[in-house]
């Protein structure tokens, strides 16, 4: 089950065809979704004004290498690592979500594109891949969101009162989790079954992937580009913060 | 001057929120992040600002008798149990500062969970925890009824 591919197998009641489209439509959404989101936050405006003032209030130049090394330690630290997160539970689980997201996408693009039917064989390792990421996105995604959503940790609300930042979080999970239900009903030849989870699955991934102007989707667009902003403001010395203290007071 | 953050550098992580003494820091429902919920209630303590690990939050004065444009950055280093100050001025002046975050050692503090239950008749005195001897006296100074004008007892 885990290792044969489960788009193939919908070919029973779905030309490839219209998997392949919906992809398509999918990324359009997500695009659509990040600019309008940009346009609502004017977030490209707020970024250039920061860059400006950075550049007013730098006391050193950086030169072309000095900021791909910086570029570098932020892809390194806040993008493969999670760097930023000062619980290192919320880091894991993050870290847990990003790898089991980049599986899941990657390799649902493959199988639908590559391997749209039985007639082309599939490495057994794409989908097992996709089951990889989608546990690894299921284990991440339920700790986070019933052991360290901060306004249900810190701030006492109660778990199931959903509110407009649980958007990501709900559809992400339905989708990976309706995604594992149907492979697995899939294969037991239930075909009314198989219909209504793949249903499912295919609602909340449209509403994953069509509500990006209202969630954080886009965040994995914005938070690199803030993080080396950051970097670069600290190396220019045009941070705002005041410099380290020199002195240890603890010895 | 009261509290804000910066919501690109904040990462919800929510020291603030345990922190604050006045119970105005909380989670934003569209973003998850933290924001001053009360401006005016503002103690103006800075703990959240001192207890943030990403340096998210700044302080800033009320808009209608302090234009924007000045700023108040803290520095907090626990390896060298330092904070550290930036204070800039509207008219352009900077003033920095360091001191140690605490004047007693890293760790000393007792929590609340490390005491023992008190005593019924504890709960009912109406001396305070740790009360006369956290104090360093011997007992509480206190009026006797002969003390009090006529009419109080």
């Amino acid at each position: 089950m885990f290792t044969s591919n489960p788009f193939a197998d919908l070919t029973v009641f779905l030309p490839p065809q219209a998997m392949q489209v919906y992809i398509v439509l999918m990324i359009f959404a997500v695009v659509i979704g990040t600019v309008a989101d940009m346009i609502h936050k004017k977030s490209g405006q707020y970024f250039i004004q920061r860059q400006k003032k950075s550049k007013a209030d730098a006391t050193r130049v950086l030169s072309g290498a000095d900021k791909a090394s910086l570029a570098v330690k932020t892809i390194v630290v806040e993008v493969a690592t999670a760097g930023e997160f000062c619980n290192p539970q919320r880091r894991i689980s993050h870290m847990l979500m990003f790898y089991g997201f980049l599986f899941y996408l990657g390799t649902t693009v493959v199988m639908i594109f590559g391997y749209p039917t039985h007639a082309t064989p599939i490495p057994s390792i794409i989908p097992l891949l996709w089951n990889i990421g989608i546990l690894m996105l299921m284990i991440g995604g339920y700790w986070f969101f019933f052991l360290l959503r901060v306004n249900v940790v810190r701030d006492g609300q109660p778990v199931f009162r959903l509110v407009l930042a649980d958007l990501f979080i709900v559809t992400l999970l339905g989708s990976v989790t309706f995604a594992f239900i149907w492979a697995i009903v899939q294969s037991t030849g239930n075909l009314t079954a198989t219909k209504i989870s793949f249903g499912l699955y295919i609602l909340f991934t449209t509403l994953l992937f069509g509500t990006v102007r209202w969630s954080k989707l886009a965040h994995m667009f914005f938070k690199p580009v803030v993080a080396f902003q950051r970097r670069v403001e600290e190396a220019s010395g045009a941070s705002s913060l005041p410099a380290p203290a020199t002195r240890n007071e603890r010895s | 001057m009261p509290t804000f953050v910066y919501m690109t550098s904040c990462d919800g992580c929510g020291e603030c929120v345990d922190i604050c003494p006045s119970d105005i820091m909380h989670i934003d429902p569209t973003h998850r992040r933290a924001y001053n919920i009360e401006p005016n209630f503002c103690w103006e303590c800075y703990s959240c600002v001192k207890a943030c690990p990403q340096n998210a939050i700044d302080v800033r004065g009320y808009s209608d008798f302090a234009p924007l444009g000045h700023s108040v950055r803290v520095l907090r280093d626990e390896e060298k149990a330092t904070i550290s100050w930036k204070i800039k001025f509207r008219d352009g002046r900077e003033k920095n500062f360091v001191s140690p975050i605490r004047t007693t050692p890293w760790g000393s503090i007792k929590s609340a969970s490390d005491y023992e239950v008190p005593s019924p008749e504890a709960l009912n005195s109406q001396e305070l925890a740790h009360e006369p001897d956290g104090l360093n006296i011997n007992k509480l100074p206190a009026l006797t009824p002969g003390q009090l004008k006529l009419g109080v007892v």
